[in-house]
């Protein structure tokens, strides 16, 4: 428990120290307020570049608030998670590839601490930064289309922290396992393009940690998707074993540092 | 007491460490010596806790984690940059179970001890080469472990760094038993009371450097004349065994024979001008030369 705190407390420092608790809530905030601001001023922006054809008229859709949440969420998943899971997949084998993690290495430490430490803090991050960014996407919704049910909006974000502590741990367990180069290259196969595989061939299952982004958008508009407690469940159970995997690597690996 | 058994290593099927015994006994200074690739570090990693041993066994008086009571310094330290000395220090000291209470205490000791107290506060990434070496001591002796584990310690450091490193590890020396691998062989000539001779992975020499010494010494005597030709010269008509060496002529000793005085007294008679003349011991390098060479 002693290491693990003292361990949590390097990692908030690093983080810290490199502006990551500064840059990565900015980029999560500046991810949520572009879909409502830029599909509600659309149209004026559409007319002040001004070089469509004559009688050219374009149908904009009516948004509600749940459809510009979503898009945001797509925002969040296209780019904020590739930059996060990238982080994520080089806490642990970065620094047993440049020798630093050697001073720890030799000390009476767990290895279930050294890997919770670095789950914990990439974590802290991301939660922040995803009820910052939909904080701020709720904000200029709320402000230009309208607002939802406060308690829905808040289990819709509790719901989709799940997906990321699921996304940061395949990236940790992955960086436990190899090197930095094949773990940011498995982190980026199967996080981002597992996710794009489900907006192609999705509809052919129901049940999926991939779906479970989409699914807790949807908890705005209906309250009665039978697949959405399984496939919470579904993710949360990944989420131990890979966990669990992950810690027995940190350990079975940690002969491969640098010496 | 340290005691190791048949500590073999093989990674796949090449064997780097093959079958390495010996002991340290409580407060003694050992080297590790060999050319590269001899395996130096491989052992050292293994009685740090980092590789695990295929064959053999360490045992540090029965203790069960020896990684509470080993301090190691790598040949490249590698520290957190965005860490200050005092940052990194408490935090290694907490880590090898220093109580926090004492954390702040201890930790700003043993970076006097070492001459970093100016610098604690400054991020590692400032640090000099050897202040960084420094700062490696200090975070490998700050819970005072039995064992010190040091590997190449003076490598990478100009000869008044290495005076430094070496004289803080003789002061280390009243608390904890000392074993580190060098190739630089003045310094292990100088405070070393023993020495381990590597050599593919096996050891090959072990003992005092007095009883190398016995082992490996032809005694002979030494004379430096001025010019090749003088050298030659007397080589060939001295009624000794000889080795011409450029300028240099060797008498090989046996059984105290010849002495220093006719050998005198043979040069005195001769037409040759003698720079030098001593009686001449084998240096640590030329006994390694003999030890480790195929």
């Amino acid at each position: 428990m002693r290491t693990f705190t003292v361990l949590i407390q390097k990692e908030l420092r690093e983080s810290w120290r490199s502006f990551k608790f500064l840059w990565m809530p900015l980029l999560f905030i500046f991810l949520g307020i572009s879909d409502p601001i830029m599909n509600y001023y659309m149209e004026d922006i559409l007319n002040a570049v001004g070089n469509l054809p004559e009688g050219f008229t374009m149908e904009i859709p009516e948004y509600t608030p749940a459809d510009i949440l979503l898009a945001t969420t797509g925002q969040f998943q296209s780019i904020g998670l590739i930059v996060l899971v990238i982080i994520a997949a080089g806490m642990i084998n970065r620094e047993r590839q440049n020798g630093m993690a050697l001073f720890l290495y030799v000390r009476p430490i767990s290895f279930t601490a050294l890997f919770f430490s670095k789950w914990v803090v990439i974590n802290i991050l991301a939660v922040l930064s995803v009820i910052l960014g939909y904080g701020a996407s709720m904000y200029y919704t709320a402000i230009l289309y309208g607002t939802v049910k406060p308690l829905l909006f808040i289990q819709m974000v509790a719901s989709y922290c799940v997906w990321i502590f699921f996304a940061t741990t395949i990236a940790l367990m992955f960086s436990a396992m190899f090197n930095t180069v094949l773990s940011i290259t498995f982190t980026v196969i199967v996080l981002p393009i597992g996710a794009l595989i489900q907006s192609l061939i999705g509809q052919f299952w129901n049940i999926s940690p991939w779906k479970l982004a989409d699914y807790s958008v949807q908890l705005l508009t209906q309250s009665d998707n039978e697949y959405y407690f399984k496939t919470l469940l579904l993710t949360l159970l990944f989420t131990v074993v890979f966990i669990i995997i992950g810690v027995l690597f940190t350990r079975k690996n940690a002969s491969m540092i640098k010496i | 007491m340290i005691t190791v058994q048949h500590l073999t290593k093989s990674f796949g099927r090449q064997t780097v460490v093959s079958d390495v015994s010996f002991t340290l006994g409580d407060g003694s200074f050992t080297a590790l010596i060999g050319p590269n690739g001899a395996g130096k570090t491989t052992i050292l990693s293994m009685l740090a806790g980092l590789l695990k041993p295929t064959k053999g066994t360490v045992n540090l008086e029965g203790i069960k984690d020896i990684r509470k009571e080993i301090g190691f310094l790598p040949q490249y330290p590698q520290f957190y940059p965005w860490l200050t000395g005092l940052e990194f220090i408490e935090m290694t000291a907490k880590l090898s179970g220093i109580s926090a209470r004492d954390t702040r205490k201890e930790a700003v000791k043993v970076l006097e001890f070492v001459g970093l107290k100016d610098v604690m506060h400054k991020k590692t990434a400032q640090y000099s080469g050897g202040m960084k070496q420094r700062l490696g001591i200090a975070q490998a002796i700050v819970h005072k472990p039995k064992l010190l584990l040091l590997d190449e310690p003076v490598a990478s450091l100009d000869p008044v760094g290495r005076r430094e490193i070496m004289n803080l590890l003789k002061q280390l020396q009243l608390e904890s038993t000392i074993l580190y691998s060098t190739h630089i062989l003045n310094d292990a000539e100088e405070m070393t009371d023993q020495l381990l001779f590597l050599k593919k992975g096996q050891v090959v020499e072990k003992g005092s450097l007095n009883e190398i010494r016995e082992k490996f010494d032809v005694p002979r005597i030494r004379i430096q004349f001025s010019k090749i030709e003088e050298a030659i010269g007397y080589a060939s008509q001295s009624k000794w065994s000889t080795e011409v060496e450029g300028m240099v002529v060797y008498i090989h000793i046996t059984d105290h024979f010849p002495t220093m005085q006719q050998v005198m007294e043979e040069l005195s008679n001769s037409p040759f001008t003698v720079l030098k003349i001593e009686r001449n011991r084998l240096t640590l390098e030329e006994i390694f030369m003999k030890v480790v060479s195929p």
